[in-house]
């Protein structure tokens, strides 16, 4: 039994050709389901549970970025999976596990290609593509036995599960979210012409690991989780392995 | 041992890039690049590459090695260890078989090759008291007789 969330953008008028032709679509492929529309008002928690209690099992996140990571986050502490139809722009993480733009994602979703995914954990918080760091103030101590420090000021950190979008020259090894694994990521400023370059391998560190502190070195920092809910250091970032069961398509990037 | 860059790597491999420190004993399981700066202890089951910028401070073991940057601290290698022209080591080095480009400085004790004797030398160990005990038998026999 299915379950489609709409994240509260779709209100808009713009979006209700496009849902039109998905509700169909997916009553063609015979996997229609029950309709939620997300909204500040309505505890999701709440919703999801009571749902997976009623005996559903597959949960649909139509929306972007913003409303998968909402729902992994609720979802991982429940026996479920997910499923997503992009929707509008922020779809990076459609694009790396394969799920094309709003009425061909339900070819994807009646496939049924599921993979059990690796999550990360930040403070009882999980995440699914990465956090976001500001490199100059902070020191990560990982698997308590070392410490990595960016010296250069403005270094980007980014501790992935998902492969970035901008990383190219690395193999499909790295960033996979089926390795039991999470990867730090430094990337020093790019700066006047070398900015075309700030991709390549040369100049970037990959760290795989699976439990790493991050401490700030002087006055508390901001984590940003997914690029949406904000946690101060000091904080534990560790790997949740498998813990996701997520229905991918076949252009995923792992 | 390496891969070029830009090729598909199948296997992980970490990554030291010249804009990290790292402290503390590091311990991979899969290749390990240098280009940056380590200090404490640096193991890894598999490659070891230490790249023109990268400077180490650290004692390092690892399973093959290719050293083109700085090392202060004892080296050891399972297999092959190969020190190019670029290459600047402060320690001792250990390993089964050592490659020394020309321009490659090294200041330790080094030591290459196997540790175990050959089979020939080992059989002729054995003997060595075997014919002993029989040389002083036939010296107390000769005694005797006179």
């Amino acid at each position: 039994m299915y379950l489609y969330l709409y994240d509260s953008f779709l209100n808009k008028k713009k979006y209700n050709t496009v849902l039109a032709r998905i509700e169909t679509r997916l009553t063609d492929l015979g996997i229609g389901g029950k309709i939620f529309r997300l909204s500040p008002l309505r505890n999701v928690e709440e919703l999801v549970a009571d749902e997976i209690r009623g005996g559903t099992k597959t949960i649909v996140v139509v929306g972007n970025d913003k409303t998968l990571n909402q729902i992994v986050n609720i979802s991982a502490r429940h026996d479920c999976t997910i499923g997503l139809i992009p929707i509008g722009p922020d779809n990076t993480i459609a694009r790396i596990i394969g799920i094309p733009e709003s009425e061909a994602a339900c070819n994807v979703l009646a496939a049924r290609m599921v993979k059990k995914i690796d999550l990360g954990k930040i403070n009882n918080v999980y995440f699914l593509s990465g956090l976001q760091l500001d490199g100059s103030a902070v020191t990560l101590h990982c698997e308590n036995q070392y410490v990595i420090t960016p010296p250069r000021p403005k270094s980007a950190i980014t501790i992935c599960n998902l492969r970035p979008l901008s990383i190219t020259g690395l193999g499909i090894a790295y960033f996979n979210p089926e390795d039991g694994l999470l990867e730090v990521l430094v990337q020093p400023p790019a700066s006047g012409l070398f900015k075309m370059r700030k991709g390549s391998i040369a100049s970037q560190s990959v760290i795989p690991f699976k439990k790493l502190l991050i401490t700030s070195r002087g006055s508390s920092t901001s984590v940003l989780t997914d690029g949406q809910q904000i946690i101060k250091t000091p904080a534990s970032v560790e790997v949740a392995p498998r813990k996701l069961r997520l229905i991918v398509g076949k252009e995923r990037r792992f | 041992m390496f891969k070029k860059e830009g090729e598909g790597v199948e296997e992980i491999e970490t990554i030291i890039g010249p804009s990290v420190q790292v402290e503390g004993d590091f311990i991979a399981a899969g290749d390990v690049v240098v280009e940056g700066m380590v200090s404490g202890k640096l193991k890894t089951e598999k490659n070891l590459r230490v790249g023109t910028g990268a400077k180490i401070f650290a004692s390092v073991a690892a399973q093959n090695a290719l050293i083109a940057g700085e090392i202060q601290g004892n080296v050891k290698v399972d297999g092959n260890l190969e020190l190019t022209g670029t290459a600047r080591v402060f320690g001792d080095v250990k390993a089964k078989t050592l490659t020394i480009a020309s321009g490659a400085c090294l200041h330790g004790k080094c030591q290459a090759g196997e540790d175990r004797k050959s089979k020939l030398e080992k059989i002729e160990e054995r003997a060595k008291p075997k014919l002993r005990e029989k040389e002083k038998a036939a010296a107390a026999s000769a005694i005797i007789s006179s």
